[in-house]
């Protein structure tokens, strides 16, 4: 391979630079970003079906006044803001434990513990629905330990359906995220542990003033994938709950789904709400990059 | 302090697994049962296994449909970590302001519910000429925000001596990145390439917007239309996931052992 | 190194194998049509059966069936629709009844008139009633999804009631009566609901002849007596302890086949699903749906679900798959009959209303003839115009109506409230 030998040092990691990430750009730009654009502009019209007609920020304006549109805002911030570090935390512990070579069965819990993420939706949300019913396994468990004095109406209290939602979401991604963490734990040089263990440091020590730091990117990765995932949460709440009762664990996806395919569709509006969605995304991200990002990305 | 530790220790992971894992064991004892008997949630394994395959593979073209699925998904699997690799690598290892930049903008792609692109993109794909086309679902997928950050965090864990020690040496860039980089981030491609699959595997929306053609379509689609009935009959359902799983589980199986080798071995 | 470029070489092939994918064109010429439909064990077997009998006349015609789950089908359909590519849509779909008006009003042109092809009087009223359009009609009407309480005798029985009152037809108030001592004497619940489906609600408003909307599409909410009588029982009956819940459609059907519910009133389609259950063989019956007493025009007949055919418009030979339709669906009583046995077909089909296989005898319901009892139903529905916004309306509606449980608002309340909700989130009076 010849390289320009004519350009500066400069010119050259420039130009390698953009080479290495040309196709991926073009990628996205073509089918992300063209597609976005027209979506934006689709967000101010409204109208059935193929008759939409421009209506400036009507749209937005309709936000406003929409109880559906805060139902689904409400809850769609509750799980984020519930489910996301309890998993995340859930995550990390569970890796830092499965990275120790001195526990036995390590592949078998590993194994296990991603199954989760690779069981299909269907199935585990047919699960899932007949083990919250009333009087379903996790009640007869929870009566005959005595954390409970009578049956909890698991999926059709507005308040313990989300509750459902969020166990569901738990345990469905606790091990996808698990995944990233012990790969990037792979990367850790044992010797650092080792020389902190010669120091007196006990495993809450090492774990958070060595782990933890040393992970701070993948850890960054997964809380934003996350916000992001759950923001834009779907398949649970339309398998397990179907949104109800009565919108109580309705999120936005599945608002914008109604919006698109169940009722008579609107795909301007539709597209408004989607854009609200975009707005929270980027604006929790940026916050979670500049708590969690480098220094060096301040210049 | 130790000894009460373990035990806990064990303890909380066996918790964690019997729980992790009850789902797909129901899921497996399901697919030998009948359809009765699933939805009274029979937890014994039943006879109704091989009754369920014949009704499954003589009803649908279930071999021609995974068939297409697997197709799919080693592409864009492979072709999607190999290029979001090599964007992931050069935005941190050749910064730039201007590329920061776009890469922020290249993040925001990933915020887009896919609910909103999906008409325009439609259009996109049949302007293109690809509908019913694999193709429409191996391009944009080759390509995501989500592998690009997830390479470029992990590049940041990646010791830069060991490429200004091959730079000295005269190693040239792209050499680089084949040789150095991707063996010794073996456990993240593992990663990435497990999670592409998985989700090429199971994408369900694109496909079933983009085939039109019955002997072309993917799994998830053909899975959903079973369970769209007035009487569905649950274990052949059941059986069908149980199948279905099996490739991403096989994968996971394989590529773990990645997750456990340390990185000073492959260095040296 | 090595490896990778030979693992790229292969995969460059197979890509541009992939590029060189068949493109099918579809023009009018062509003597191929592509129909969609869900639920293989029904439609798309009805359809196998209508495609045989009209290949033994058209024998060089090319009929590709393609199976979707109805809510996957709904999106191709409207995605395709509305992005206005054609390529890759069918010929022939089937749509449900509740959404075809909203389909006919988003995509005008869309979908074929079939005034001049089909004889709309052969069919059952209240079906033709949901496709027609400024006096213009615009598809074939499939299956019944005629209502019937669905029973079984050995609970009333044991409860202390007769077959012979429960088979004239009750009110929803000796309904919860009689639940309430079966519930008592036999400790079954008297039916099993999903409290976040209003399924039963609209079962209930077809069977006075109302609905969310009226006749010409505008609310009917404020004021409508018959409504509020109707959530006033609807109310009633969750409260009144003889309900059993459930989730969804699996836990629907395990309920009632482990004899957690002594009714069903749903659509004749579950018949299917209950007889299933071979062990409650001969103690299951068919009656009407109970009425409701206090209201003018209550009848025991309604309908729940149910599709129809329809043609698209500008997608390659729509004459062909036009007449298709005419001469299966809409013309051959042979081939409704075999379908009245195969399938378990109820028909809206009138001419075939009495064809033979409609007179048998069923000996998992009690050896009543329930082909000619659902047929007769049939005939009586109260037509009903669903309008454009069915579940849109009723996701506002089950959102007010819960809190006459946590915030004690009135019927009239909801009823208030919803209408402002559906005024300024759909746009409709």
């Amino acid at each position: 391979m010849k390289k320009d030998k004519k350009g500066t040092l400069h010119q050259r990691v420039n130009r390698l630079g953009w080479g290495f990430v040309l196709l991926s750009i073009v990628s996205i730009g073509v089918f992300v970003f063209y597609p976005m654009i027209q979506s934006f502009i689709t967000s101010f019209k409204s109208g059935m079906g193929n008759n939409l007609e421009f209506n400036g920020l009507d749209n937005y304006k309709r936000l406003l006044t929409d109880q559906n549109f805060r139902i689904a805002l409400k809850n769609t911030l509750i799980y984020l803001v519930v489910q996301v570090p309890i998993m995340l935390l859930l995550a990390l512990v569970i890796s830092v434990m499965l990275n120790s070579t001195k526990l036995k069965f390590r592949g078998l819990f590993r194994v296990a513990i991603f199954l989760p993420s690779i069981t299909s939706l269907v199935a585990y949300s047919t699960i899932f629905k007949s083990l919250f019913t009333n009087d379903g396994l996790m009640n007869k468990l929870l009566l005959s330990v005595g954390l409970i004095s009578e049956q909890i109406n698991w999926l059709a209290d507005p308040f313990w359906a989300k509750i459902t939602i969020i166990i569901a979401i738990t345990w469905r991604w606790t091990g996808y995220n698990m995944i990233f963490y012990l790969a990037a734990l792979q990367n850790i040089d044992t010797q650092v542990y080792e020389a902190a263990e010669l120091d007196g440091a006990n495993a809450i020590q090492k774990f958070f003033n060595i782990t933890v730091p040393l992970l701070k990117p993948i850890i960054l990765f997964t809380s934003i994938t996350s916000t992001i995932g759950t923001l834009q949460l779907f398949d649970e709440v339309v398998n397990i709950t179907g949104g109800g009762p009565a919108n109580a664990t309705m999120t936005l996806s599945q608002y914008i789904y109604n919006l698109s395919f169940m009722y008579t569709p609107n795909f301007g509006y539709a597209a408004t709400v989607s854009y609200t969605i975009v707005v929270l995304v980027v604006g929790l991200s940026l916050i979670q990059l500049k708590y969690g990002g480098d220094k060096r990305e301040e210049n | 302090m130790r000894k009460i530790k373990k035990p806990l220790m064990y303890l909380f992971l066996i918790v964690a697994s019997f729980v992790s894992i009850f789902p797909f064991i129901w899921m497996m004892i399901s697919s030998t049962n009948k359809s009765v008997e699933v939805t009274r949630g029979s937890l014994t394994l039943g006879s109704n296994l091989l009754v369920n395959y014949r009704n499954l593979v003589s009803n649908t073209n279930f071999w021609q449909v995974f068939g297409n699925s697997a197709f799919v998904a080693i592409i864009t699997t492979v072709l999607g970590i190999i290029a979001s690799s090599l964007a992931g690598y050069g935005f941190e290892l050749y910064r730039s302001k201007s590329r920061d930049r776009v890469f922020s903008i290249i993040l925001m792609s990933m915020m887009v519910p896919f609910a909103a692109l999906m008409i325009p993109l439609y259009r996109l794909i049949s302007q293109m000429g690809l509908i019913n086309n694999y193709l429409a679902i191996i391009l944009p997928g080759i390509s995501t925000a989500f592998l690009i950050f997830f390479f470029r965090q992990n590049s940041k864990m990646f010791p830069k001596e060991i490429i200004e020690a091959a730079r000295i040496d005269g190693l040239g860039e792209v050499r680089i990145f084949f040789s150095i980089y991707m063996p010794v981030m073996k456990s993240a491609y593992s990663a990435a390439g497990i999670i592409t699959f998985m989700s090429t595997w199971n994408n369900f929306l694109w496909p079933l917007i983009v085939l039109q053609s019955p002997n072309k379509m993917t799994l998830p689609i053909l899975i959903s239309s079973l369970g769209s009935a007035y009487t569905p009959d649950f274990g052949v359902i059941m059986l069908s996931i149980v199948i279905s799983t099996l490739p991403t589980g096989v994968l996971f199986f394989l590529m773990q052992k990645n997750f456990v080798q340390g990185m000073l071995g492959s260095v040296k | 190194m090595k490896k990778i470029l030979s693992l790229l070489t292969i995969l460059a092939m197979a890509l541009t194998i992939v590029a060189c994918g068949t493109k099918e064109d579809s023009n009018s010429d062509e003597q191929k049509i592509t129909i969609w439909a869900w639920d293989k064990a029904f439609n798309i077997a009805a359809l196998e059966e209508a495609k045989a009998s009209y290949l033994k006349e058209n024998p060089d015609v090319e009929i590709e069936i393609v199976e979707y789950a109805q809510d996957d089908l709904m999106q191709k359909l409207n995605t395709g629709l509305n992005s206005g590519v054609t390529e890759g849509l069918p010929n022939i779909t089937l749509i449900e009844d509740y959404r075809i008006a909203g389909i006919l009003a988003s995509y005008p042109d869309a979908i074929m008139n079939l005034s001049d092809i089909v004889k709309y009087d052969d069919f059952a009223q209240y079906k033709v009633a949901n496709m027609t359009v400024d006096g213009k009609q615009y598809g074939v009407p499939f299956d019944s999804g005629v209502t019937a309480m669905f029973y079984r005798t050995d609970l009333i029985e044991e409860a202390g009631f007769t077959v012979d009152e429960i088979d004239k037809g009750i009110t929803w108030d000796r309904f919860i009566e009689i639940g309430k001592a079966v519930k008592e004497k036999t400790g079954v619940a008297m039916l099993t609901l999903d409290p976040s489906d209003f399924g039963l609600v609209r079962t209930m408003m077809q069977s006075a002849g109302t609905w969310y909307t009226n006749e010409e599409g505008k609310l009917d909410l404020i004021g409508n007596e018959k409504l509020e009588k109707i959530l006033a029982t609807y109310n009633k009956l969750m409260e009144s302890g003889i309900v059993n819940q459930h989730t969804d459609w699996a836990q629907f059907v395990g309920a009632v086949n482990e004899g957690k519910a002594a009714t069903v009133p749903t659509g004749c389609w579950f018949a299917s699903s209950i007889s299933q259950e071979e062990s409650q063989s001969g103690t299951w019956r068919i009656a009407p749906v109970p009425k409701l007493a206090d209201v003018a025009d209550s009848t025991g007949y309604s309908n729940s679900g149910g599709s129809s055919w329809y043609v698209l418009n500008k997608v390659g030979n729509n004459e062909l798959a036009a007449d298709f339709l005419a001469k299966t669906f809409a013309g051959d009583v042979d081939l409704i009959n075999t379908l009245v046995e195969k399938i378990n077909l109820v028909t809206t089909y009138l001419p075939a209303a009495t064809a033979e296989n409609n007179t048998k005898e069923n000996a998992y319901f009690s050896n009543q003839k329930i082909f000619e009892l659902f047929g007769e139903w049939t005939e009586k529905i109260p037509p009903v115009k669903y309008g454009m916004n069915t579940y849109a309306i009723e996701d506002l509606l089950e959102i007010e109506y819960q809190k006459i449980d946590t915030s004690g608002i009135s019927i009239e309340e909801v009823l208030k409230n919803t209408d402002a909700q559906a005024k300024s989130q759909l746009g409709i009076e």
